[in-house]
């Protein structure tokens, strides 16, 4: 294991191709200039980051794959392509003949405009340490309509270890792909892991990303996400929140091309005192963009959950359409939901709405169902199921959502068997 | 024999108000009772008190075939045979309506004759189509409506109680629902049928009515109590109630 200092990162150069190393150079003193986010820093208000990066360091190697079953896979059928990134290195296990899927270390100069860099070092330190220690992921390149999912297993499993997993998808004119992203980790086992995913859609191009957070629940997870959309171009982006100690997803939307548009749908359920922690941001920069955010999510004990979406309509953004909604269900008095929809508006020419709620089951609906003899954890079931059920019955790949259901269900059903809820 | 519904001397209310203040019902198997009364004279509350919703207190019984249920938790009402049609079904996305019916069955007392009664009644009531939809979303007053009489039909209670069943309907629907709850009529079961307005009671014959006014029953009797109400009004009936307490009050002081 190798601690985050200028040996590790001087180690990370020499297995670079050359052409990757002067940008790296630059992050890495970006990253020695950072420290841990404050807590007064508004983008880290909400949440309380309980460690030090620089007690976590770079694994050696793949290490040991995650010992937890892993049904999605088994659930999503034929693929266009498998791959896993473990402990930060990645392996393609299988490819569609005529697409780039390869590893981000084999990546070549020729190469080069498939990787974004898109994600600024400065964003913050995590960011940093990515660009400056990262040195392995996917890279994806799409020429074609593809229906088939690609499938990436992103792994973490080396105690005290943080790793930088990249995916970086460039979807070509009037393409279109379909990603599952699995994030696993042990859950007993402490660990940091910092994944970029970006993405770079062309004219007409379409592109679905759907993200299965499951980490384990000793796991950091400091996900940055961004993805540029070009004319008429769609980008779809699902996040099911279910593990992680912490969790936090920081996602940005340009909707650059004229007439783009953008789907973002999140379902999360958060536990014992886990932190959901979502930070969305969506730019309608062309004309005629339109854009919805969907996130409905349940904390349960003292599990903490926080949405911050961020619609901005550029002063040339004209007809644009954007909606944000948020909905929480507290299911007990120490749980917490924090939701902060805002609105920046340049144009005037725009429809755009947002909405939250946060509260509990609703006793009406419990008592209709109770009147038809079910009993009270019975109807409180059925309409946890419902609540999330809006969003999974909305979620691509509809082959995967019969474990996502059953995932939550165990959820909730644990939670009410152990006295956790209300 | 028992009663299918027995009410008796039951007083409720929210709070510090009183909404029913000692009613006294009884509905036998095998008939259709009707009870009518103007906005705000409680037949909503006595719907919500029998069903035992928990922001009501209740005292005083009631007893569905046999059972006192006053106290008891709604879902254990429901199996002892009480069934509530609502007068506004709440509407639960995400739950399609074959999901209630599945969880339905598993607390039933025979899942094989429920199915049996779920698919029969299906077909009958055409809720075919109803069963992958959210529960109650985007349907119309009277798909509403239909829905629960399809819930109770499948639930087969000793006791249903459809309150304002005719609210909100237009003149086709209403006369739809009349004759679904005539169809619905059994030796082994009781109905009360909650109703501001007499109009329903033109597409179907209830073997009695009582009028409620401010949280009690004044008045008992057959089909001409309709007739009655539809000539003159809660008003006169109200007129005759005050003079007949008036009289009563005057008779104890001397």
């Amino acid at each position: 294991m190798f601690p985050l200092d200028r040996s590790t990162f001087d180690r990370a150069q020499s297995v670079r191709p050359q052409w990757r190393q002067p940008s790296r150079s630059a992050a890495f003193d970006v990253f020695e200039k950072l420290s841990m986010p404050d807590p007064k820093e508004e983008a880290w208000r909400y949440v309380d980051l309980d460690f030090d990066l620089a007690d976590y360091s770079v694994p050696a190697d793949a290490g040991d794959r995650v010992d937890r079953p892993d049904v999605i896979r088994n659930a999503l059928g034929t693929t266009a392509g498998v791959a896993m990134v473990r402990n930060g290195v990645t392996t393609i296990e299988s490819s569609t003949a005529d697409v780039v899927f390869a590893r981000l270390a084999d990546a070549g100069p020729e190469h080069g405009t498939l990787i974004l860099d898109a994600i600024p070092s400065d964003l913050d330190i995590f960011s940093a340490a990515h660009h400056a220690f990262g040195t392995d992921g996917v890279l994806l390149s799409v020429d074609r309509p593809i229906s088939e999912p690609f499938f990436i297993d992103i792994e973490a499993s080396t105690p005290g270890s943080v790793s930088f997993p990249r995916v970086a998808m460039t979807v070509a004119d009037n393409a279109s792909a379909s990603v599952v992203l699995n994030c696993r980790s042990p859950h007993d086992t402490d660990l940091v892991v910092v994944p970029q995913i970006e993405a770079e859609l062309g004219d007409g191009a379409r592109l679905e990303v759907t993200i299965l957070q499951n980490w384990g629940y000793q796991t950091k997870a400091i996900g940055q996400s961004r993805v540029v959309v070009g004319r008429d171009a769609t980008i779809r982006i699902s996040e099911v929140g279910l593990g992680a100690d912490l969790s936090r997803l920081h996602l940005t939307v340009d909707l650059e091309g004229r007439g783009s548009s953008s789907e973002i749908l999140g379902v999360y359920f958060g536990e014992r005192d886990q932190t959901l922690d979502y930070r969305y941001f969506m730019n309608h920069i062309g004309q005629n963009t339109s854009s919805e955010m969907f996130l409905k999510g349940a904390v349960e004990d003292e599990a903490l959950s926080v949405f911050t979406g961020m619609i901005r309509i550029e002063k040339d953004a004209q007809r644009t359409n954007a909606h944000q909604t948020n909905r929480n269900l507290i299911l007990s008095d120490g749980a917490a939901a924090q939701s902060v929809p805002n609105l920046e508006i340049l144009a005037n020419d725009v429809r755009c709405g947002h909405g939250s709620t946060m509260g509990p089951l609703d006793p009406e609906h419990r008592y209709y169902l109770m009147s038809r003899g079910l009993d009270r954890e019975r109807a409180d079931r059925l309409q946890v199921r419902g609540f999330f059920e809006e969003v999974i019955a909305r979620l691509p790949r509809q082959e995967i959502t019969e474990p996502l259901r059953d995932w939550f269900n165990t959820k909730f059903v644990t939670a009410q068997a152990e006295g956790r809820v209300q | 024999m028992t009663i299918a519904l027995h009410v008796d001397n039951l007083t409720a209310g929210l709070g510090e108000l009183e909404i029913l203040k000692g009613v006294d019902l009884e509905v036998p198997f095998g008939e259709i009772h009707a009870l009518m009364g103007p906005n705000g004279s409680g037949k909503s509350t006595l719907c919500h008190v029998l069903m035992g919703k928990d922001e009501y207190y209740a005292n005083g019984s009631a007893h569905v075939a046999g059972t006192q249920v006053i106290g008891m938790p709604v879902d254990e009402r429901a199996r002892a045979g009480l069934f509530e049609s609502f007068q506004y079904p709440v509407e639960i996305a995400g739950v399609a309506l074959g999901e209630l019916v599945a969880e339905m069955r598993e607390v039933a007392d025979d899942p094989n004759e429920f199915d049996k009664r779920v698919a029969r009644q299906a077909e009958a009531l055409g809720m075919d189509r109803f069963m992958d939809r959210p529960v109650n979303m985007g349907l119309s007053g009277g798909e509403k409506k239909r829905s629960e009489m399809f819930q109770l039909a499948i639930a087969q209670p000793k006791v249903a109680i459809l309150d304002e069943i005719d609210s909100g309907l237009d003149i086709d629907a209403v006369r739809e629902v009349a004759e679904l709850v005539e169809s619905l009529r059994s030796p082994d079961m009781g109905v009360l049928i909650i109703t501001h307005y007499s109009r329903i009671l033109r597409y179907m014959k209830p073997d009695r009515i009582h009028i409620m006014l401010s949280g009690r029953i004044v008045r008992s009797g057959g089909p001409e109590i309709a007739e009655e109400l539809e000539a003159s009004g809660y008003d006169d009936i109200r007129r005759q109630v005050v003079a007949a307490e008036a009289d009563g009050s005057a008779g104890a002081v001397t």
